[in-house]
């Protein structure tokens, strides 16, 4: 068809453009493929599709600059209110910066999901980076994609950061030739979990960060200030330079010492400005039951006697050095460990051995002990677990602190013929999820040391067994993390193994009468650790009054003082919560 | 808004329709159907596929899809009856797959067994996920399981990535156009020629943007012999029956203005249409712009007191880069684009 253009009419009756308050750009690529395929005579698209097209548009037009938009975009996942909550208030009240800090198993990652998708769906966002430990990158790429249908790729080669998702670990990002490339670039929103790690502001993480150009930002952390401001005031300039005034300002109006804020109610109100923290104990959150069992053994004699032997030896050293704790660790970890395995407390004893010098006095009260090792033919814990596991006969996850444990139970068990595997830190990424699977799927028996505590979910198991403690509640709470979480059907039964005249014992009755955290769903644990550690951590109390107490009397009594200190606090934060 | 299945499935139906793809089972709940070339190189992502095709000039295979609009009520339809029978030899079992893939063959009766003994209804993978690769990769498209002679299942609902995918094909195929009024059949015998109009129709998508978002739809039309504007010109082209051929007997009015003009026309009249809108949302963005810059201004005026010269620079990059950050988080704009556009010839009135 010829075209019949005359160019020539005046351009009546178009008025100069008003003008708008607001920048306004019109694409106009399309024009010149119109005219291209005029003159091409073609090829034309189809009606039908058009119309489809435009329909398409029509049901996915962000009508409203202030409704969330995601939910219709998700199938098959039905989020608590207290998850779209905090979605809708990271984009409407905090313009896309927030750091998420909800309780262990609330649903961090489905709230970031939730944020990701909407600013997706309102096509804010194309470009985004998640930087996420090792261990997690596969988890985050499976529920991005499955739960969100978002096409999040995990950073494999250098090429992949082409793709317009990435999930990567930190660890790589940070690295060159990584670091050079994504500081070149620009992310329309960067999340980052884990956030916790970015407290030092003269890290390499941290400075990293702090270069990355990013227009929306959310930072998830479970535990958010455990006991420093400072550290709090580093996370935030992150996020929001400024938000807590300049760091003058901040010592100023906040901070009485490092661990005691001043202005309480007012720092709560400046941090709720840029950070959610949802608890258990609120909101229709519908968590199973916790059921504790505290299991009482008593040890055998030749345990008994390496138990009171290292013990008298721990002592001793500490009265020498003249009360210095932090030379002490070694030993401390010592005494922890003959509560858990002959192997444990074997291997530091043999490492403390070989530092000492040749002709050092201390040497053969150590060989002494090792010689009590060897008489210690059984081991009192190992046997009670392996009869548990048996009576129970369902999967269960078994925590531990020590590898030397771990790996004397691993064959301890795979003796008597239960199927099981191990996990632990320093495991590559690969071999986690493998042994993630093969729980899943063949084995019964998980021994998990405490750095594969953090971001494993392992919701179709209701078992776990503590069969050490770590002295620091939260740890502990991690642990169970693991299995009482959301999607967690069943009541999640804990069995917590402590030994009969031991210091196992008093820990065991401070963390359950206590602070009653076994069955503690409530939540507010982390209020009560950094009120009772203003001064001092938990663990370090604890510490002290294990060496300096001369007799079980002495030792009762200190345990019984932060008790006491530890429930009325437990109570007081209830109220708070609950009231 | 949000469409239901029967909606989704008349949104997928028709593109299916359009495309030319044969259906092999239809159902309220489902569609199994076959693509054609197509609708394969628009949806299945095969472009190595489509190159070898195109290369060697084989006939290409096209992959075969069992679309389910409702899966709760199609899999509660399938645990009571038995599994719905495809013809015999039919698209399903093509006579050569035999020949040619045993291994699909196996692949497919496998799992055919293991859904069977699971009570889902035939074609349903087992879960992608427990491949060694979703191991490494976190997640493994599905599509690498399917080859010829095996249907694989899935859910297109709204809000699924199929849907989408679909929208943005026909968007693809269909946002150019050059359509006719059909005048119908009396036309052709009638002494006079009717005379057509040339209209330029742009459906103009207006992105409003700040920290946050909301978007309008504008199709309006111009022609471009009397420079008349109308607006909703969708409605006006629904209403018609458009034909891509020039039909007989008819003649187009002179041009007044190239397209070009038209555009422009176009533009002005939409922007003194957005010109009379509430801009209430720009100015509360700007405020809270306002106010994000002068907590960043606070933070660094202390930080750039910094005596060292280097490390002073260092810390006004910082400064820089944040409220650079800034105003690119809040500052307020309006995009415009076009979803569709096209040249329509419609029937002077």
């Amino acid at each position: 068809m010829t075209q019949l253009s005359r160019n020539s009419l005046p351009q009546e009756g178009s008025t100069p453009a008003p003008l708008l308050p607001v920048p306004l750009s019109f694409e106009r690529n399309w024009l010149h493929d119109l005219e291209s395929k005029l003159d091409k005579g073609g090829p034309w698209g189809d009606w039908r599709l058009t119309r489809l097209a435009i329909q398409g548009e029509q049901s996915g037009l962000v009508t409203s600059f202030d409704e969330l938009q995601c939910m219709k975009h998700l199938s098959g996942l039905s989020p608590l209110p207290h998850q779209l909550d905090t979605a809708h208030k990271v984009l409407f009240e905090m313009s896309g910066r927030a750091i998420l800090a909800d309780e262990v198993g609330l649903g961090k990652t489905i709230e970031a999901g939730l944020v990701l998708k909407e600013y997706l769906v309102r096509g804010l966002v194309s470009k985004v980076l998640i930087l996420v430990p090792a261990s997690l990158v596969l988890q985050w790429v499976r529920e991005l994609n499955t739960k969100f249908g978002i096409t999040a790729v995990a950073q494999k080669k250098s090429y992949s950061w082409g793709n317009d998702i990435v999930v990567a670990s930190m660890d790589t990002a940070k690295r060159d030739p990584h670091k050079e490339l994504l500081l070149s670039s620009e992310f329309d929103m960067l999340i980052i979990d884990e956030a916790h790690k970015l407290k030092n502001k003269k890290s390499t993480n941290y400075q990293f960060v702090q270069q990355l150009r990013k227009k929306y930002c959310l930072l998830l952390t479970a535990t958010p200030v455990q006991n420093d401001l400072g550290e709090l005031f580093n996370l935030i300039t992150l996020l929001k330079p400024g938000q807590l005034g300049n760091q003058g300002d901040f010592a100023a109006n906040f901070v009485v010492d490092k661990r005691q804020p001043k202005n309480e109610v007012q720092l709560r109100g400046e941090l709720s400005k840029v950070m959610i923290r949802n608890r258990r104990g609120e909101g229709p959150v519908n968590f199973t039951k916790r059921k504790v069992r505290n299991i009482p053994l008593t040890l055998s004699p030749e345990e008994k006697a390496l138990y009171d032997g290292v013990t008298a030896f721990v002592k001793d050293q500490y009265q020498e050095s003249g009360g210095n704790l932090s030379s002490m660790l070694s030993l401390v970890t010592l005494q922890r460990e003959v509560c858990s395995s002959r192997d444990a407390v074997f291997i530091t004893l043999v490492n403390l051995i070989k530092k000492l010098p040749a002709d050092s006095p201390k040497r053969e009260r150590m060989m002494d002990l090792l010689q009590s090792i060897r008489t210690v033919k059984t081991n009192t814990k190992a046997e009670k677990t392996m009869e548990l596991i048996r009576d129970m006969n369902e999967k269960v996850i078994v925590f531990t602190e020590y590898r030397a444990t771990q790996e004397y139970l691993l064959q301890y068990f795979r003796e008597h013929g239960l199927q099981c595997v191990s996990y632990s830190g320093g495991m590559n990424r690969g071999k986690k999820d493998w042994m993630m699977d093969l729980f899943r799927g063949r084995a019964q028996v998980m021994i998990a040391t405490e750095a594969g505590g953090e971001g494993i979910n392992l919701q179709f198991c209701h078992h776990m067994i503590n069969f050490d403690l770590p002295w620091n509640p939260m740890r502990v709470e991690q642990r169970i993390g693991r299995v009482h979480r959301l999607g967690q059907q069943n009541d999640v039964v804990i069995y917590n193994l402590s030994t009969e005249g031991t210091i196992e014992e008093h820990i065991l009755h401070l963390l359950h009468e206590k602070i009653n955290m076994f069955e503690m769903v409530i939540g507010g644990l982390d209020v009560i650790l950094e009120r009772f550690e203003k001064k001092e951590s938990l663990e370090k109390s604890l510490y002290k009054i294990m060496l300096e107490a001369r007799s079980d009397e002495e030792l009762r009594s200190g345990l019984d003082h932060i008790g006491e200190s530890l429930s009325e606090l437990s109570h007081e934060t209830r109220k708070e919560i609950m009231p | 808004m949000t469409l239901s299945p029967l909606e989704v499935r008349k949104q997928v139906m028709d593109y299916l329709e359009a495309t030319d793809c044969s259906l092999i089972e239809v159902s309220p709940l489902h569609v199994t159907v076959k693509l054609s070339p197509r609708a394969d190189r628009m949806l299945t992502d095969r472009p190595y596929y489509w190159g070898f095709v195109e290369r060697t000039g084989v006939d290409p295979e096209t992959l075969s899809f069992t679309f389910v609009f409702d899966p709760e009520k199609y899999d509660s339809a399938a645990a009571q009856s038995p599994p719905p029978s495809r013809p015999p030899g039919g698209l399903n079992r093509p006579a050569g797959a035999a020949l040619t893939s045993g291994g699909t063959e196996m692949e497919a009766g496998a799992d055919n067994a293991s859904a069977a003994a699971s009570g889902a209804p035939p074609g349903v993978s087992t879960d992608p996920q427990d491949s060694i690769l979703a191991r490494y990769f976190g997640i493994v498209p599905a599509l690498p399981r399917i080859g010829p002679g095996m249907i694989r299942r899935e859910d297109v609902i709204y809000g699924s990535k199929r849907l989408r995918q679909i929208w943005a094909a026909a968007k693809e195929e269909g946002k150019c156009l050059q359509l006719f009024e059909d005048p119908g059949s009396r036309q052709r015998t009638t002494l006079f020629s009717a005379a057509y109009e040339p209209w330029l129709g742009v459906c103009y998508k207006v992105e409003m943007t700040c920290d946050l978002k909301r978007e309008e739809l504008h199709f309006i039309g111009i022609s471009l012999a009397t420079g008349k504007i109308t607006e909703d010109f969708g409605s006006r082209l629904n209403a018609l029956e458009l034909t891509p051929r020039l039909p007989e007997n008819i003649h187009i009015q002179p041009y007044e203005m190239n397209v070009a003009a038209g555009a422009d026309r176009l533009e002005s009249y939409l922007t003194s249409q957005l010109a009379a809108l509430d801009y209430t949302w720009a100015e509360e963005a700007r405020e809270r712009l306002r106010l994000e810059l002068s907590i960043v201004d606070i933070y660094y005026e202390e930080l750039l007191k910094e005596p060292d010269e280097e490390k002073k620079q260092a810390i006004e990059e910082q400064y820089n880069r944040r409220r650079k950050e800034t105003a690119w988080q809040y500052e307020p704009q309006i995009a415009v684009s076009a979803v569709t556009y096209g040249l329509f010839h419609l029937r002077s009135t």
